[in-house]
């Protein structure tokens, strides 16, 4: 029962967080809502991110691949039939000649998320350390070369446009909840516990009868179909995509926003991911000039690169980000002492 | 000598062209408690690490009822029934102590009615008192019951155990000397590594003296007395 509670008051924070950001979004003028809805879509990404990195403790610069690979996925499969047989001539027939709704292109990139990520994972998870981040690295680029050149399953180098936008305030924040309730339920599951324990010692784990390898990849592919999820979301918001947008400043912006937040926990990713999504969205109008009481106008980069430095100071001055890597709690109402609750042992 | 459950034959383990066990051949039986002590550097700790697949071994064999484990990877080993409480304990400080135990489960072989928590409880009351607490914030001593605690619920059938005196105070010494005479009436095997020989010898079925990676005498509990003979075998 105790159990139950604790883990309802550290689903509470992130929750609260993002619902109170849904409906904000709605209350703020349609020029300002695509940052709300942006903010919200990036907690999905970051938790994704975070179910892999945060429980595993192994880096990986790769899972902007899965969004990247949802995007197109759920992009290519939306745009309606007349104007795709007009643009995407190139198609495979089968990618040409369908389309599919908002739900089933959401999960159909939660799938193909998810089984990309299972088939690249079975080679990758044997890696840690250094090799991993190098390895997924890699993965970033061959994914993002492949969708930028391969005109049978998407665009290519041109931008994906006339995706239905059916990201508004309800899907973003549903999406947001979605992504943190599974994440929630994974890390407080066997498989997670296991994951984690080998984060903290992974010789311990092994010895005790923990599967490093095959716990690493379970994790990589939810990782992955959250990932997916995530990208389809975006496309779904912003109505076009190209293969840039998926690609090396959205793999630093998001693991700023873990790193600023907290790399592992939940209430880490998600308070990252709305604090940088603000500053970033703030600052990149601040380039175009903004008043809050003076002009302030930012000359153009400088987005980044106060983003960059922020990370930087954070590694430096808090490693374990703002959150100090905990989960949510409300101050106060702290776990009870065992003599309040335990029946005597007996002697 | 009941049946042997676990058998080492002519072991061999190096570190690069460093040996560190050589030709070791021991067995230990059902329900016995058979001691490993030396001196640091003897290679006791490695003839662990190498039983549980942690270390390969180079030469020789390791066999559980006759079988051989040798070359399988410490998760599988662990799934096959042997246990190991590693050296420092090694426990998971961020978890609490039932989660601690919750992931001996993963070592977990076969589901019979008893409730494995509960017997690592009746064991370790201790356990059950601070359930809910962080496991970091236990005391050596008890973080030690924690860590045997977290070996048994997978229900070995082999436990290994690495120093687990190392760095407690005697009374905690005394705890777990006697849990391990508890767990012996379970009918677990157990290969006991120590550095407190008198300890050891008494408690043991039979205690090994290692020396530079080799067997270099056996001891029996009447042995126990005669502090002089296991001075002599540390010094030989």
């Amino acid at each position: 029962m105790r159990r139950y509670v604790e883990g309802a008051v550290q689903l509470l924070g992130p929750v609260a967080l993002v619902v109170v950001v849904g409906i904000l979004s709605t209350t703020v003028s349609s020029a300002n809502r695509i940052y709300f809805l942006n903010a919200l879509v990036s907690v999905a990404m970051v938790v994704a991110i975070y179910v892999f990195v945060g429980n595993s403790g192994v880096l990986s610069f790769g899972q902007i691949s899965f969004v990247a690979v949802g995007a197109f996925a759920a992009g290519v499969m939306t745009v309606p039939l007349d104007s795709k047989k007009g643009v995407l001539t190139e198609l495979f027939p089968l990618l040409r000649d369908h389309s599919i709704g908002n739900i089933p292109s959401l999960l159909l990139a939660a799938g193909i998320g998810g089984l990309f990520a299972l088939v690249v994972g079975l080679p990758l998870m044997r890696l840690s350390g250094l090799a991993a981040g190098i390895a997924t690295f890699a993965l970033l680029e061959i994914t993002h070369n492949i969708l930028q050149q391969w005109t049978k399953i998407g665009p290519g180098a041109t931008t994906l446009s006339l995706v239905p936008q059916t990201t508004g305030a309800w899907q973003a924040t549903l999406g947001a909840l979605v992504a943190i309730a599974g994440a929630f339920a994974y890390q407080r599951s066997r498989l997670g516990r296991q994951l984690r324990a080998s984060r903290e010692d992974p010789a311990a784990a092994q010895g005790i009868g923990v599967d490093v390898h095959r716990q690493r990849l379970w994790a990589f592919t939810f990782s992955g179909a959250l990932a997916g999820f995530a990208g389809a979301l975006s496309v779904h918001l912003l109505g076009s995509i190209t293969t840039d947008q998926v690609y090396l400043e959205l793999t630093f912006l998001t693991l700023a926003m873990l790193v600023f937040g907290g790399l592992t926990s939940l209430w880490g990713a998600v308070v990252g991911a709305l604090a940088i999504s603000g500053l970033d969205s703030f600052l990149g109008q601040a380039e175009q000039g903004v008043h809050i009481g003076f002009k302030l106008d930012l000359p153009t980069g400088s987005r980044l690169v106060f983003l960059a430095a922020i990370m930087a100071l954070v590694l430096i001055l808090r490693p374990s980000g703002l959150t100090g890597g905990g989960e949510f709690r409300i101050p106060g109402l702290r776990r009870a002492g065992p003599r309040e609750e335990a029946p005597a042992p007996p002697a | 000598m009941p049946e042997p459950v676990l058998e080492l034959q002519g072991l061999e383990v190096r570190y690069g062209s460093v040996p560190a066990v050589r030709g070791l051949s021991l067995e230990v039986g059902n329900g016995e408690i058979v001691g490993l002590i030396g001196p640091n550097g003897a290679g006791k700790s490695t003839t662990l690490h190498a039983i549980m697949g942690a270390v390969p071994a180079h030469a020789g064999d390791v066999r559980l009822h006759g079988r051989s484990i040798r070359g399988r990877p410490p998760e599988r080993i662990a799934r096959a029934g042997v246990a190991l409480v590693p050296e420092g304990r090694r426990i998971f400080s961020d978890f609490t102590v039932e989660e601690n135990l919750r992931l001996g489960l993963a070592g977990r072989r076969k589901r019979n009615g008893a409730d494995p928590l509960q017997q690592a409880y009746d064991l370790f009351p201790v356990l059950h008192e601070f359930r809910r607490r962080s496991a970091g914030a236990l005391s050596g001593g008890q973080q030690q019951q924690l860590a045997i605690g977290r070996a048994l619920v997978a229900e070995p059938e082999v436990l290994l155990l690495d120093e687990p005196s190392l760095g407690l105070a005697p009374m905690a010494v005394d705890a777990v000397f006697e849990a391990l005479r508890q767990i012996r009436e379970r009918e677990v095997t157990i290969l006991l590594v120590e550095q407190r020989a008198l300890h050891t010898v008494a408690l043991a079925d039979r205690t090994h003296v290692l020396a530079g990676g080799e067997l270099r005498l056996t001891l029996g509990p009447a042995d126990a007395a005669n502090k002089d003979k296991i001075i002599a075998a540390y010094l030989a």
